[in-house]
């Protein structure tokens, strides 16, 4: 069986990262998370435009999405800093929900409280240095991938996607099934049109009615808002390019799920309560950052990107491999895209022999490997899901 | 000689990955079909389908080892394999919007 070297948490979870992750509460204390980030060794800032003035159900996807990101087995310890301690998601509630759920350390800093700016700047830079000192005496050890949770997702698609770099995802993603691992398919907006395949693979009728559902539920959203996300597909381009059916279009996506039996269905940023081996689906839009955000705070520790006009996604906690099939991005993506398997499509490489390359690289990264993003600190991709307006 | 790819093993169709192919070249597979050859029919741009065996109408068309949809007329051996000769089975959105839309105004 195949081992990862990851970082053992409290919880028993394993880090493929040893993260001081400085979380930022709301928009107004995004600035100073990045400077706290930017002043200690190992740090991470993670920042968003939310948090104040949203209306409860998004206040409460709000701290979903940072706790969850915060109980990531890749965070060692966490910062979280607010400005001001209002209603809703506070920092002191995200906190909480943190070390409630993972025993790991965590810290609150109120930029009003520590008396402005500054003061709280000094604090965080102190809390943090700490966590790091305290975090480097950790090692990493070998853990069995039953432990690890695999993110897929796609995007900046093109031909090669479906032909090449998904479903070679979808062989490392069954491999990682095999050896006693879970992984995570999203993107609910793309399972239209091949539900049935999916279904048909469901362990419990409960879990293909909750598929059905995600997938309608996602559609009226799209209506309610005057997009007919059903109507043009597959849309004009999708046609010249050569996709006939939307079965066709869903199918080239939903590969890189692999073929492992469906063994539970997630609400978007869910943890899955289970550790039963197989594939989880979850609700979420096709939106990349978006959805791989929601699979950072399910918890998944690595995630395979495949894309065809290449991509620089990368999630700030959550190592973020990009495949392509794609030649031609390859060349002019090559600093953030890991893997070329184009060599499937001109007949030198079996699909087989590309999911074992993206499998070997799942693991060399869960154990330390950077990313070509990793390298460049290029972490751009964490957003948090929105259900309303903001009030 | 060109080649279409082949995801899986039962598929009937191949899909144009290298350069377009001319009505009447001969196209092999790639992929896990290796040992296909059939003569282009038609033209086939990068991205699309031809398909490697007769589909009678009202079959189903087999790529990624699963149906795309449903021939609406009789495909031959290097047809091209599109719009114009595979329906969907989940319908047309675009058909039904319109049919819900019938719906909707009605009283």
């Amino acid at each position: 069986m195949t081992e990862f070297w990851g970082y053992v948490r409290p919880d028993g979870s394993a880090g493929a990262r040893n993260h001081v992750l400085i979380l930022s509460g709301t928009v107004y204390a995004n600035k100073v998370c990045d400077k706290v980030a930017g002043l200690v060794h190992g740090a991470v800032a993670i920042t968003h435009p939310l948090g104040r003035c949203q209306v409860r159900p998004d206040l409460r996807m709000t701290r979903l999405f940072l706790s969850n990101t915060g109980i990531n087995p890749n965070v060692g310890a966490v910062v979280v800093i607010d400005h001001f301690r209002e209603e809703g998601a506070t920092a002191e509630d995200i906190a909480h929900d943190i070390q409630q759920a993972s025993g790991k350390p965590v810290a609150v800093v109120n930029i009003r409280e520590s008396g402005g700016m500054i003061a709280a700047l000094e604090q965080g830079v102190r809390y943090a240095a700490d966590f790091a000192r305290a975090l480097s005496d950790l090692r990493r050890e070998p853990v069995p991938l039953s432990r690890l949770l695999f993110g897929t997702e796609c995007g900046t698609s093109d031909t090669t996607s479906g032909l090449a770099s998904n479903p070679a995802t979808g062989i490392c993603a069954d491999r990682i099934i095999a050896e006693g691992g879970r992984a995570i398919l999203a993107e609910c907006t793309e399972w239209m049109g091949c539900e049935e395949w999916l279904t048909s693979r469901a362990a419990t009728p409960e879990i293909a009615q909750q598929i059905i559902a995600g997938v309608q539920h996602m559609e009226q959203r799209a209506l309610a808002s005057g997009e007919d996300i059903r109507g043009s597909q597959p849309t004009g381009d999708n046609m010249v390019g050569g996709l006939t059916t939307i079965e066709e279009k869903s199918m080239g996506a939903v590969k890189k799920g692999g073929s492992a039996p469906v063994v539970g269905y997630l609400e978007i940023a869910e943890r899955p309560a289970s550790t039963e081996p197989g594939l989880y689906v979850m609700y979420g839009p096709g939106h990349g950052a978006e959805s791989i955000s929601s699979m950072a705070a399910a918890g998944c520790q690595v995630l395979v990107f495949s894309t065809g006009g290449g991509h620089t996604a990368s999630h700030p906690i959550m190592p973020t491999i990009k495949v392509t099939g794609n030649a031609r991005s390859f060349e002019l993506m090559r600093d953030t895209v890991e893997l070329d398997v184009s060599g499937v499509l001109r007949g030198e490489l079996t699909l087989e022999e590309a999911g074992r390359m993206i499998f070997d690289e799942v693991v060399a990264v869960a154990s330390g490997r950077l990313t070509k993003s990793e390298a460049l600190r290029d972490d751009n991709s964490f957003a948090i899901h929105r259900v309303g307006i903001s009030i | 000689m060109k080649k279409v790819f082949v995801v899986e093993k039962e598929d009937n169709v191949g899909t144009a990955v290298g350069e377009a192919i001319r009505a009447g070249e001969t196209v092999g597979t790639e992929g896990r079909v290796t040992d296909v050859t059939v003569v282009a029919r038609a033209d086939i741009a990068y991205g699309h389908k031809i398909a490697l065996r007769p589909i009678a109408r009202g079959e189903q068309v087999i790529k990624y080892g699963l149906s795309i949809g449903t021939a609406t007329q009789d495909i031959l051996p290097g047809d091209h394999v599109h719009v114009h000769n595979v329906e969907s089975n989940r319908g047309r959105g675009d058909r039904a919007a319109a049919q819900a839309q019938k719906g909707a105004e009605q009283p």
